[in-house]
């Protein structure tokens, strides 16, 4: 539990200053995620950022622009409409989603056991656009292009379109301390055009293409999705049982979708 | 019993929502060390150790092998016949991944992990059993040195065996032979708080021992037998425990923490991780058995023949005692006067199994239960009527013989049926436990009936 | 670095990123709070930060400068309970009293912040919360009373409830 550098930034740039290029730097949010890590002497960092005093939290809007600091806790992102406001809802219990915070979910790793990053799929619905530093310096870029350098980079923000309307389905979780083992976002966008992502699937969160074209048929659009993920087995879910409910989840996003348009 | 019904506080209600509970974990003694294991990473293993790097570490105290251990077996049960079996630190093999190894007492908790790391460890792989089915198979792996399952029942059986009346008649005089199969699994305890120990040496030269054990004399004496030690030498506090439901006997951190203080000299505390609890800690046992009924179309059972396998787990623990129980229930609360019981110990290479409430019954009372279910559904019959049918009464016999004096499952169920609002047929509503007669006495029960006056 | 603890201005000593948990139990001895996983999936550890319910066995100390800890120590004593302790003795919410603080400390902060009677909504805000022994019914009796606002009589002994005395059953 010794690290030989922590440190407490009280500003954004003093935050990106200690952050540098990210190179042997853990970053700690709410600390959900990393302390146990740090707890069960998994990790052991040299360098840590106890982010939560940098003023990174809050959302504003502009007109229809909603903008969400990195270490807004997932818990004042409950009141938004679907696909967000139910997914963050659905995290954890209300302690750990009142100090877990966005970007800490965002850019969680892949799970040992189970998945995690359940924001990931309505912000990628969303069309999300994330604001980070890391090597290279600072950048925005959708949060497709962002989730597989997650790990090496520092967000200080992500913002979105607010949507018409959106869904958001998942596999009820027996537990709060339960992750969620599939879920489903879907968003149609102010232009028409509808995106469906998936989370636990293996990885990170993804877009689903082939329900996307399918997403005036819901049940084709069900079908269609099963060839855009990969299916692993973990502790929550087997591959095979995923590959089942995907279809279902995909379609009930769709159809809510509908509904609510 | 003016108790009954009264409202009265726990004596230890206060001290719990003031948080003043003094659970084993909140005992602070100065100078204490921390103690962590080295556990199997593999199921079943030859294994050689070699602890000296832990042993040479600045800040490791103590190091314990199965050389410390001046009996190393763990034949708690042996006053109830049953042989020790178990290892408490693992001499030249292991059989269950988590099995402790070594135990290392150290100054702070990352130098205790980090002599831990440090222990060289050889391992020679074996096969594994996983699969309780296949212990029997010629071929299956030999994972005990008893073989596959526990062979010392009395007068060295290999199994708890009952033969009531006449089983062959049951089976050709039915109309119906109704089979099931039913597989528990196995169930953690999950206490909220995990096992925990602090031992303090006294210069007097006894041990204070702080437990979580939910049997604090039994821990005792299991404690002084590892230790061949007299009961005097030891001094057990305890008696808060924060949870146990069975899995907080099984003494499992007592001996090696005792042994720890005395090598070290110095108080020892070891608190279980979570992740050690639920993958270290022994839990409820999984089980497979097989009922076959020989029936009537009008819902008489006239026999049972039934399979019983118990997975032990590596090692034997309290398992021939849990089956034993599950034995002298096989038939639940129903009288079947012919039976072919015989149920197996069997080995395997997981976490040793143990008590968890209702020990033994509560796999049978599963499988007696959703069986009964089973039949009425194969019948078409009433799943209640079939079950005041064939309800222990006055003077039915149990499957080893003993006579029912005052049996109240005619009572309840009946009391069940009025709760949920189920209809019963006039006669089913009056029949009582009296000893069986006219309607209640079909011609195969009447060679069971015996005395209660004989209970 | 500095918190309060129940009102009192402590110091700490111990490196930045040692959980708040292991702060108050090890240095501080703050025994209420319990070790229960270390993982945040359990609630033994919860305490009150800031006014919020937190897991203390997530929280690195070193992001807690100046923040006013509220644990159970600091609800009321054996003299003076405190209403949530009260109701929690009388409802016969505890029984192994491991998972109580975290229950007791969720529930001061439920009903602080201003949580009604309505029973999901208390299963809610204790979701996150285990107990193996009580099956929860009890404990959501406890804080249902509260939120309503009952008074607790706890003076009932062994000898006012008609039992014969013969030794000091109190």
């Amino acid at each position: 539990m010794t690290a030989s550098e922590v440190l407490v930034p009280t500003t954004a740039d003093e935050a990106v200053a200690a952050f540098g290029d990210g190179a042997g730097v853990t970053v700690i949010g709410g600390g959900t995620i990393v302390m146990p890590e740090i707890t069960y002497g998994r990790l052991r960092p040299s360098k840590a950022i106890l982010l939560g005093r940098a003023g990174l939290a809050g959302i504003t809007r502009n007109g229809s622009t909603v903008t969400i600091g990195a270490t807004t806790p997932v818990a004042e992102l409950a009141g938004l409409p679907a696909p967000l406001g139910p997914c963050a809802a659905n995290v954890g219990d209300p302690e750990v989603r009142g100090q877990a915070t966005v970007a800490g979910n965002l850019c969680a790793g892949q799970g040992l056991a189970a998945p995690r990053g359940d924001l990931q799929g309505p912000l990628l619905a969303l069309g999300a656009v994330v604001r980070s530093v890391g090597p290279g310096g600072e950048r925005s870029e959708p949060l497709e292009s962002f989730l597989p350098e997650r790990e090496s980079r520092l967000i200080l923000d992500v913002g979105y379109e607010e949507a018409p309307a959106g869904a958001w389905v998942c596999l009820d979780r027996p537990h709060t301390h339960d992750y969620t083992a599939l879920a489903v976002s879907a968003v149609r966008a102010s232009d028409g055009s509808v995106r469906v992502a998936a989370t636990g699937v293996a990885g990170h969160g993804v877009r689903l293409p082939s329900a996307e074209i399918n997403a005036d048929d819901p049940e084709a659009a069900g079908a269609a999705a099963t060839a855009d993920v990969t299916f692993e087995d973990d502790a929550l879910a087997s591959a095979w049982y995923r590959e089942q409910t995907l279809p279902v989840l995909v379609r009930r996003a769709l159809a809510g979708l509908k509904e609510a348009s | 019993m003016k108790a009954v019904g009264a409202r009265l506080p726990r004596y230890d209600g206060v001290a719990h929502v003031t948080g003043r509970t003094v659970f084993v974990d909140d005992v602070r003694v100065p100078g204490t060390l921390t103690v962590k294991a080295l556990r199997s990473p593999v199921h079943h293993a030859g294994i050689s150790v070699d602890t000296s790097p832990a042993e040479q570490m600045k800040g490791v105290h103590a190091v314990v092998t199965h050389a410390d251990v001046p009996l190393n077996v763990y034949g708690h049960l042996s006053g109830l016949g049953i042989p020790g079996d178990e290892p408490l630190l693992a001499e030249d093999d292991v059989r269950y991944k988590g099995q402790p190894i070594a135990i290392v007492a150290a100054e702070d908790e990352d130098t205790a992990n980090e002599a831990v790391a440090a222990i060289k460890l050889d391992l020679d792989e074996r096969p594994a059993l996983f699969d309780l089915r296949k212990a029997f198979d010629p071929d299956a792996p030999k994972i005990h040195h008893w073989g596959n399952w526990y062979p010392h029942f009395e007068n060295e059986m290999d199994r708890r065996q009952i033969r009531k009346g006449d089983i062959a008649w049951a089976f050709d005089h039915a109309d119906v032979i109704v089979e099931g199969v039913y597989r528990p699994a196995a169930i953690e305890h999950v206490p909220l708080e995990t096992q925990v120990c602090q031992v303090v040496p006294e210069p007097s030269g006894r041990l204070t021992i702080y437990s979580c054990t939910q049997a604090l004399y039994f821990s005792m004496g299991v404690v002084a037998a590892h230790l061949q030690v007299p009961l005097n030498k030891l001094k057990l506090v305890g008696g808060t425990v924060g949870g146990g439901f069975g899995g907080k006997v099984d003494t499992a951190t007592e001996t090696m923490c005792s042994l720890a203080a005395l090598k070290s000299g110095r108080p020892v505390k070891w608190r279980w991780t979570r992740e050690e609890e639920f993958l270290c800690s022994s839990t409820r046992a999984p089980w497979h058995m097989e009922i076959a009924d020989a029936v009537t179309k009008d819902g008489w059972i006239l026999g049972r023949k039934m399979l019983t396998l118990h997975d032990a787990g590596a090692y034997a623990r309290f398992s021939p005692y849990g089956l034993t129980k599950h034995s002298f229930h096989h038939t639940g609360a129903y009288t079947i006067p012919n039976l072919e019981f015989d149920g197996y110990v069997v080995f395997t290479n997981r976490v040793p199994t143990t008590a968890m409430r209702g020990f033994g019954v509560t796999s049978v009372s599963f499988a007696t239960e959703t069986h009964m279910s089973r039949i009425a559904n194969v019948l078409g019959l009433d799943p209640i009527e079939i079950r005041l049918k064939n309800a222990n009464r006055i003077g039915d016999t149990s499957p080893n013989g003993i006579v029912y004096s005052d049996p109240s499952t005619v009572a309840t169920i009946q009391t069940i049926a009025e709760a949920i609002g189920h209809e019963l047929p006039a006669a089913y509503r009056t029949t009582t436990s009296a000893k069986r007669e006219g309607e209640w006495l079909p011609e195969h029960l009447v060679a069971q009936l015996g005395n209660p006056e004989d209970h | 670095m500095n918190l309060t603890v129940n009102g009192l201005a402590r110091e700490v000593e111990s490196g930045p990123l040692t959980p708040l948990l292991r702060v108050l139990r090890d240095e501080l001895g703050v025994h209420s709070p319990k070790v229960g996983c270390e993982q945040g999936g359990c609630g033994a550890c919860t305490v009150v930060v800031d006014g919020a319910p937190r897991r203390s066995c997530l929280l690195p100390v070193g992001g807690l400068e100046g923040a006013e800890i509220s644990t159970v120590e600091g609800l009321g004593t054996p003299d003076d309970l405190g209403v949530v302790q009260q109701a929690f003795t009388h409802h016969y919410a505890a029984q192994c009293g491991f998972c109580t603080s975290g229950m007791m400390m969720a529930a001061q902060a439920y009903v602080d912040g201003g949580g009604t009677d309505d029973r999901e909504a208390i299963q809610e805000a204790l979701a996150g919360h285990v107990c193996r022994c009580t099956g929860y019914v009890k404990i959501v009796d406890a804080v249902a009373a509260v939120a309503r606002g009952d008074s607790f009589d706890l003076t009932v002994t062994a000898a006012s409830a008609g039992m014969t005395s013969g030794g000091d059953l109190q």
